[in-house]
């Protein structure tokens, strides 16, 4: 039996139902972007606002101001210089019973001030804190600080310049904002919060739970080995993106962004080597070069400085990229060349992930729409759940092919050890006969020449005739035993060849006519044992005939019956006298021919009268007296050497 | 004058062959052997006309005999006597060229004919005997048996098959005789031709079986 891993023509209904599920989440996803586009009406949207360097406690006075729209973005007017903006923005109250603002996006931290009272702070600002960009915020705007008309609210942003950040996403920037009703807003708020931050959560705690277990099943089968990389993979991802879903940590900005970047280093690793070696490639080189890498990057952004993060990453990132995607190229090919055609879903996911990967790769670098880049954000761990769940599902097929294999070569096992169990049980039965035959073979040998040869010697010695008639028969019956003891199994049609010879002779001496009548066609056999039993009898009948009957003729019929072989001797001589029928005659020997046929299972009927010859019948069942030769040693065989 | 070797180890059946030997060929000279040993020194020495092999010896078989005499006097007339009637004991000296066999347990006047009848060129042929025969010149029909140019090709003639197969079923020689149509001399000569092939086909087999390992040829 032959088991196949993959049936093109019957796709496992689990394969399906995987895919379904990634289909439908990606679309869930895409749903709730939509929605977050929707703008609901009755909501003041802020797009301007007045910007004023300065690290004071309060809104800067008597500097200089700056309008500009929202959503700002630092690296597009401040340089590489760091320190605190403030942004005013005038606005009139809403008609709200519970107003609130809106601010989507921030970073880093920052200080809102209503009407120059401090009202909320998002991220610590005498604390450094890991998060680059603080999640979206929704501020209840108290109704007594609000004045009907012209109320100003003054954010100070305190943020990084791009030289020391890794992507530009992380650059510090203020989104627009939105003041409006509570309700409204709060929907806006948690659909925002859930893109942002629930859903990479969600996906972050799913890859790092299958990748941790991924790779301990990497790890304990070592032929696997991309699995245990794909882990590394997974847990590696959910790790770079820990920073937006992670509580802020009291951790330096730098610090930071400097782990972030060091850990995509690993995640390049893990993706290379996870490629390669699910196309079952292996190359010790590049996993050298993999490792050093891993230890190059942190070391040339440390030799460089905060200052000069940005560019020393963006060129590695580059480098990782290129990486990625030479080894997705190659495993393609690989796999092509394995398969005879290109595996068209990995393909397309693997495109998907680089489209992804790329948009990942420009907002780096330049400011690109922030949904699009949440989204495309979304897209590469949702792919590896996706590729993890698929290869955990092969890793369960193989280990139930294997499983069924194992149970298969177990039976296999099992054959085989009957098989031979059984082949020396033949043999030694084999043998034991072949020493049963030579022992017999011995003892025939040893009574012709002892026995035989003694009485041989009476036969031609003795004076008496009676004396040597008697050590003839002796020595016939001995001679017949000794072929029953050693013989092997008869065809009848040779049997009745023999009888016929010797009977019709022995007859024809006598001067009886005999009158034979047999069957041509007789493919029964006979044991060694029957044989010379028939013979017994038959003998003894013809001596009866020849010695008492007086008869002149003579007929033996043979005959198959029903499975009985029936032999039928008829004279016409005087008959048997009732007196010495009724005493179980001894002269005639009708006692000892119906001892015999009975040691068969068969029957001797004598019917007798006098003046009306004798018939005799005898019955043998042939199942009983035939057996069927042993293996290869059929008379046939035993006629040849 | 008739020359007969007498190899039996028995004394007293030795002796009684012997006078029953000079009954059928009076003035006969009779060589007495109680060894194959003997009887192959006798061989060497004196020219016989007839022999009389008993088969289980002392110091071997009888066939060894029965086989030195064809080689060194092709003339002289094996004739087997024995106590053994089965053809497993009969048959290879039939093979070594045994021209008829007797056993030792008969009448004596029934010895004398069958020795007459043998010398006459009439041996006996029993059905199982028969039945070997066929066997072993089908056995030698069949296509993958030796190569003809190294074999002399020997086989029964339809009418010499026909007789063996009646005789396995275990008609007479008269009775076959009068079912072919054919004189009772006839049917001995058929016999006779018989026993030479067996002897003739055996000998070219044990040659090519002795080539075929390695014994000659070198």
């Amino acid at each position: 039996m032959r088991l196949r891993l993959q049936r093109p023509w019957s796709r496992p209904p689990a394969r399906w139902a995987a895919r379904w599920a990634a289909c439908g989440l990606l679309l869930a996803g895409l749903a709730l972007m939509a929605q977050v586009q929707a703008q609901p009406a009755p909501v003041l949207e802020i797009d301007r606002a007045e910007v004023a360097v300065g690290d004071e406690a309060q809104f800067p006075q008597g500097v200089a101001t700056e309008p500009r729209a929202l959503p700002d973005d630092w690296a597009r007017w401040r340089g590489g210089a760091a320190g605190a903006v403030w942004y005013r923005v005038r606005f009139d109250a809403p008609d709200a019973t519970l107003p609130a603002l809106y601010l989507e996006r921030v970073c880093s931290r920052v200080e809102l001030h209503l009407n120059g009272q401090l009202l909320h702070r998002a991220g610590h600002a005498g604390r450094p804190g890991s998060r680059a960009c603080q999640p979206p915020q929704l501020v209840d705007l108290p109704p007594a600080l609000l004045r009907p008309r012209g109320n100003l609210l003054d954010l100070r942003v305190q943020g990084q310049p791009l030289a020391q950040v890794a992507s530009r996403r992380h650059v510090g920037s203020l989104s627009a904002l939105a003041v409006g009703p509570h309700e409204a807003l709060a929907a806006r708020h948690a659909r925002a919060l859930t893109l942002q931050v629930g859903v990479p959560q969600a996906v972050s705690a799913t890859l790092l739970l299958m990748g941790g277990f991924m790779f301990v099943l990497g790890w304990l089968h070592r032929a696997e080995s991309h699995l245990a990389y794909f882990g590394a993979l997974s847990a590696g991802w959910a790790l770079v993106e820990a920073r937006r879903w992670l509580p802020d940590l009291p951790l330096a900005p730098a610090a930071a962004e400097f782990l972030q970047s060091a850990l995509l280093a690993f995640v390049t690793l893990a993706a290379v080597q996870f490629l390669l070696r699910h196309a079952r490639h292996r190359s010790p080189a590049l996993g050298r070069w993999m490792a050093l890498q891993c230890a190059l990057m942190p070391a040339s952004m440390v030799l460089a400085g905060a200052g000069r993060l940005h560019a020393v990453t963006g060129a590695w990132v580059l480098l990782f990229a290129l990486e990625v995607a030479a080894a997705a190229v190659f495993h393609l090919r690989l796999r092509r060349r394995q398969h005879g055609q290109l595996p068209r879903p990995a393909a397309a996911l693997l495109g998907l992930v680089g489209a992804a990967l790329a948009i990942d790769l420009l907002a780096r670098r330049f400011a690109l729409p922030g949904a699009l880049v949440d989204a495309a954000q979304l897209v590469v761990p949702l792919a590896l759940v996706v590729v993890g769940l698929r290869l955990v599902q092969r890793h369960g097929q193989a280990l139930q092919a294997s499983e069924a294999s194992r149970v298969h070569l177990e039976g296999r096992i099992r054959e085989a050890t009957a098989e031979i169990e059984r082949n020396f049980r033949q043999l030694s039965e084999l043998r034991v006969e072949q020493v049963t035959q030579q022992e017999r073979k011995r003892i025939a040998a040893d009574l012709h020449d002892d026995l035989g040869a003694k009485l041989l010697t009476i036969v031609h010695t003795s004076d008496d005739p009676r004396i040597s008639a008697l050590a003839r028969e002796a020595l016939e019956e001995m001679r017949l035993s000794v072929r029953g003891l050693t013989g092997k199994p008869v065809r009848l049609g040779d049997a009745l060849g023999d009888w016929r010879a010797e009977l019709m002779a022995r007859l024809a001496q006598s001067g009886i006519e005999g009158e034979w009548e047999a069957p041509d066609e007789l493919p029964q056999t006979l044991t060694a044992r029957a044989y010379v039993q028939t013979t017994r009898i038959l003998r003894e009948a013809t001596s009866n005939i020849i010695k008492h009957s007086g008869a002149s003729r003579c007929a033996i019929r043979c005959a198959i019956a029903e499975g009985d072989l029936q032999l039928v001797v008829q004279d016409n001589g005087r008959g048997i006298p009732m007196e010495v029928d009724g005493r179980l005659d001894r002269g005639h020997g009708m006692a000892s021919m119906k001892h015999r046929a009975k040691q068969m299972q068969g029957q001797c009927l004598v019917e007798s009268g006098p003046g009306y010859g004798t018939v005799i019948r005898l019955t043998l069942p042939l199942d009983r007296a035939t057996a069927a030769p042993p293996l290869g040693r059929g008379p046939a065989d035993s006629m040849t050497h | 004058m008739t020359h007969i070797l007498l190899l039996e180890d028995l004394p007293e059946i030795r002796s009684w062959l012997r006078s029953l030997v000079l009954q059928v060929f009076p003035g006969a000279q009779v060589s007495e052997a109680a060894r194959v040993h003997d009887a192959l020194e006798l061989i060497s020495a004196v020219r016989f006309d007839l022999a009389l092999i008993d088969l289980g010896l002392p110091d071997g078989s009888g066939v060894d005999v029965v086989t030195r005499l064809r080689d060194r006097q092709p003339e002289a007339q094996a004739v087997i006597v024995t106590i053994h009637d089965d053809d497993e004991h009969l048959f290879p000296a039939l093979q070594a060229g045994a021209f008829g066999y007797i056993l030792k347990e008969q009448p004596r006047e029934m010895i004398t004919e069958q020795l007459q009848r043998i010398s006459q060129g009439e041996p006996p042929l029993s059905p199982s005997i028969a039945r070997r025969v066929m066997a072993h010149f089908s056995a030698k029909a069949k296509p993958q048996a030796a190569p003809a140019d190294l074999l002399p090709h020997v086989s029964l003639t339809e009418r010499e098959s026909e007789v063996l197969l009646r005789v396995a079923k275990g008609y007479t020689l008269p009775e076959i005789g009068v079912q072919l149509g054919l004189s009772r001399h006839t049917i001995a000569d058929y016999v006779k031709q018989i026993y030479r092939k067996l002897n003739v086909s055996s000998r070219a087999e044990a040659a090519l079986e002795a080539q075929r390992l390695g014994l000659f040829g070198r």
